[in-house]
């Protein structure tokens, strides 16, 4: 096990070297001169450029730029934005508040996504699983933007139920709203795989003979058929944490929420490299992370793929 | 936060009688910083605003300059020397008095180019900034100078000092306005980053609480400030809401007191929020720019022909709240001509006649527009199809982010026309014409360079009498509009929503101002 995780994380630094730099790179390459984008329309003298520039290492060839930002990153030197924000502070602040809104979110997801899942697996063509199958359609159909402002509008600014945004009422008041939208937005994609890993599983001998050797039926739904149906599932889990970190980039600019997905937006609009390479490499740990525990759990779930 | 956990429909009366207080949405993302000197954005300069006072402002009224802070402004015979008293009695927030020796020393600082303080443009001005800006060879970081002061900025007693320029330039008085040039206290001079976050001002407002990063600002009215006139408001917190939609919505749902129209609703406040919304004609020109460099484009005749082939009031209406641009200035400042341009009235068969004369456009006209501006295409486009049907020109089209195409233009790679725009800093056509128009002026975005137009603007810098200069100054603007490197297109309108408690000032010289609002 610690020879397994051991792996897992030397083999993790190659592809942080190649995942960094590919951002950096495209940072690096979009189109358009950083400073420039920072002072809008106002011109600014050439001194005042130079020493901008300076300050951020503008002036230093990409590789050295990109060596620069990764000494900061690593010896936690993290320095001040373009605007002037403590990098530092910054995280402090925005990291509890994505973690909130991602928790809650997924909260909801995974409880709406496994109780029709199983439901609708279970009772299958029943009434539940065919306006499942509408509903993930109807879901799948709508872009998020549109579902995100219109909740807003509804529930925040006509029925007054939840904040329309920010986070001056705390958690979960402030988180309840958007949560909620993501949620259900994702629920539907979680449910059907489910439904349909399991519709497969309870035609599996293994459950034949289960039921063959006359178990009751809850040991075989609960002991036989759920962990094996689990298995795409918690696949399915481990890639979705790890992808609303990109989700929250939209969500927290709508709701105002002041996390790591408005900042990371607002590093990518002033082209700020080291920004967008720090939150990238957290969002990279992070997914290494996750999935080193998705691969841990599928070892409890199924013993023949344990790693030991 | 009294007003924003309001209950009723749009927080109607409010609960005290005593406290008037009121929350101002500002659609970007939290400041960072308060310091006028280093701040050039609007939300920066709208919170400084609050919080430090000027040495004159515009009387909203009359359009008029009055003193402040300053008792004061005197240009001698050239207007090249300016002499700027102090009014006596006044003092910073922390309790020092306010003295000509914190303008001189703050001013000093902000000139400093090893500073990168933002406002260190407008010193180029005076005399002897360059001593403190000298050119820094690329990739280099500029190194504080041994000189540390401007040579032109003297302090003569405590409450006066003068300012010496480099040229003469009557409309400098008007400049002084400008809240980039307020002062600093002495303990703040000393370390600027320790004071980042609690400035002290000499305003009508101080910091109520402690602000911390990503944190609402919230004002409150400062007994100390003995400037006049003084601002209704007891309270303000300016809440940061950086989609300007979510902003939108917040006023909806009477969380907030003023907020911005965003242009994706300019077609439906009026519904959304009757009775509290007001407009202003936006201090702004919106222009075509014409690429100087590209031969093609030479023929002032080609210019005219683009520009009276525009349907000005379809574009207007399209773009929403606007009106056809008659001129390069904006419609309200002192020197506005509405029949100041001859090519501005649509006229298909003379564009044509012209485009004739001017022996015809060869390959297709491109159009740039900003991929980031979301209504960028639509008015490419729009252009695009008027040129095409009223000239017979091939039009296409290129989307670009704004950074790219400026950085383009600069390098003289840009293929066509752009769309820009330019604003005042202080109300004078001087500066539309001079950033626009003078050889390399600041926003000359066309890099259009005509010595005889140059030469006006130097008159009319050197002209005391501000009669005479403003007809000085629109010599220029008519020597701009027959070379034409700018087309002009509109000019908009700004609209905002202000709950029922609440009556923004609205000046036609001024704008629409909620830190100046009357309360019901």
């Amino acid at each position: 096990m610690i020879r397994f995780i051991l792996r897992r994380a030397l083999a993790a630094v190659p592809i942080g070297v190649l995942v960094t730099l590919g951002v950096f790179a495209l940072v690096f390459a979009m189109p358009g001169d950083p400073l420039r984008e920072l002072a809008g329309d106002k011109p600014i003298p050439a001194a005042v450029l130079a020493a901008k520039r300076a300050q951020y290492h503008l002036d230093d060839p990409f590789i050295v730029q990109y060596l620069l930002s990764m000494k900061d990153i690593l010896t936690g030197h993290f320095g001040t934005t373009f605007a002037g924000a403590d990098i530092a502070d910054q995280l402090r602040l925005r990291i509890p508040v994505t973690l909130k809104l991602t928790l809650l979110a997924n909260a909801v997801q995974w409880t709406l996504g496994l109780f029709f899942g199983i439901y609708a697996g279970f009772k299958r063509n029943g009434w539940v699983d065919r306006s499942l199958l509408l509903v993930t359609l109807v879901l799948l159909a709508v872009p998020g933007l549109v579902a995100y402002f219109a909740a807003q509008y509804l529930f925040g600014v006509e029925l007054k139920w939840f904040p329309v945004s920010g986070v001056l009422e705390g958690f979960p008041r402030s988180y309840v709203l958007p949560a909620l939208v993501i949620g259900v937005l994702g629920f539907a994609g979680l449910a059907r795989l489910l439904r349909t890993s399991i519709v497969e599983t309870v035609n599996a001998d293994f459950v034949k003979t289960a039921r063959a050797k006359g178990l009751g039926e809850q040991r075989v739904l609960w002991r036989h058929i759920l962990p094996n149906a689990l298995l795409p599932v918690v696949t399915f889990i481990g890639l979705d944490l790890a992808g609303m970190f990109g989700g929250a980039i939209i969500t927290e600019s709508i709701f105002n929420l002041p996390g790591l997905g408005q900042f990371m937006f607002q590093a990518i609009k002033l082209k700020e490299g080291g920004v967008v390479v720090l939150l990238s490499t957290l969002a990279f740990i992070s997914f290494i992370l996750i999935n080193l525990l998705i691969d841990l759990l599928y070892g409890v779930l199924d013993p023949r793929v344990r790693n030991v | 936060m009294l007003a924003s956990c309001g209950d009723g429909k749009s927080s109607g009366s409010g609960s005290g009688s005593g406290s008037k207080s009121e929350v101002i949405a500002i659609a970007a993302d939290p400041l960072e910083y308060i310091n006028p000197l280093n701040e050039n954005g609007s939300p920066g300069i709208q919170v400084a605003m609050a919080m430090f006072a000027p040495l004159v402002t515009t009387d909203p009224e009359t359009g008029k300059l009055q003193n402040v802070m300053a008792d004061s402004v005197t240009p001698d015979k050239t207007s090249q020397t300016w002499t700027i008293k102090l009014k006596a009695g006044n003092t910073f927030q922390n309790g020092q008095p306010l003295t000509a020796k914190d303008y001189v020393d703050s001013w000093n600082m902000t000139a400093m180019g090893s500073n990168a303080w933002k406002n260190n443009g407008f010193f180029s001005k005076v005399d002897g900034y360059d001593a403190l800006n000298p050119p820094t060879p690329d990739g280099a970081t500029p190194k504080p100078t041994a000189v540390k002061t401007l040579s032109g900025l003297k302090q003569i007693d405590d409450l006066t000092f003068s300012v010496k320029l480099k040229v003469p330039f009557s409309q400098f008085g008007l400049t002084l306005q400008y809240l980039g040039l307020a002062p600093l206290p002495e303990e703040v001079r000393k370390n600027p980053d320790a004071y980042k976050r609690k400035p002290i001002g000499n305003g009508p407002f101080k910091l109520a609480a402690d602000w911390n990063a990503g944190d609402d600002i919230k004002l409150a009215k400062w007994d100390g400030y003995k400037g006049s006139p003084v601002p209704q408001a007891d309270e303000i917190t300016y809440r940061f809401i950086p989609n300007a939609d979510t902003a939108y919505n917040e006023f909806l749902a009477g969380n907030v007191d003023f907020v911005d129209v965003p242009s994706t609703k300019v077609k439906s406040f009026k519904t959304d929020a009757p009775d509290q919304w007001v407009t202003s004609i936006s201090s702004g020109a919106n222009y075509l720019v014409i690429p100087a460099w590209d031969p093609r484009f030479k023929n002032p005749k080609l210019r005219h022909a683009i520009s009276e082939a525009i349907d000005r009031k379809a574009f207007a209406d399209l773009v929403g709240l606007s009106e056809p641009a008659k001129g390069l200035v904006a419609p309200d400042m002192a020197g506005y001509r509405d029949n100041a341009c001859k090519y501005c009235d649509f006229d298909a068969t003379k564009a044509k006649q012209l485009l004739q004369e001017a022996g015809g456009f060869s390959g297709p006209l491109n159009i740039n527009y900003n991929t980031t501006s979301a209504t960028g295409q639509i008015f490419a486009e729009a252009i695009g199809n008027m040129l095409r049907q009223n000239l017979g020109l091939q039009v296409k089209y290129t989307g670009k982010q704004g950074s790219e195409i400026t950085e383009l233009a600069d390098s003289h790679k840009l293929d066509g026309l752009r769309f820009s725009g330019w604003g005042h800093d202080y109300p004078s056509i001087e500066d539309y014409l001079t950033p626009m128009f003078k050889s390399n002026g600041d926003a000359n975005f066309a890099q259009y360079s005509n010595p005889a137009l140059d030469a006006v603007l130097a008159k009319g810098d050197a002209e005391p009498d501000p009669e005479k200069a403003i007809k000085l100054y629109q010599q220029a603007e008519d020597i701009a509009l027959e070379d034409m490197p700018l087309i002009p297109l509109y000019t908009k309108s700004n609209a905002y929503l202000h709950s029922a408690k609440i009556e923004p000032r609205v000046s036609k010289y001024v704008g629409v101002s909620a830190l100046w609002a009357t309360f019901k």
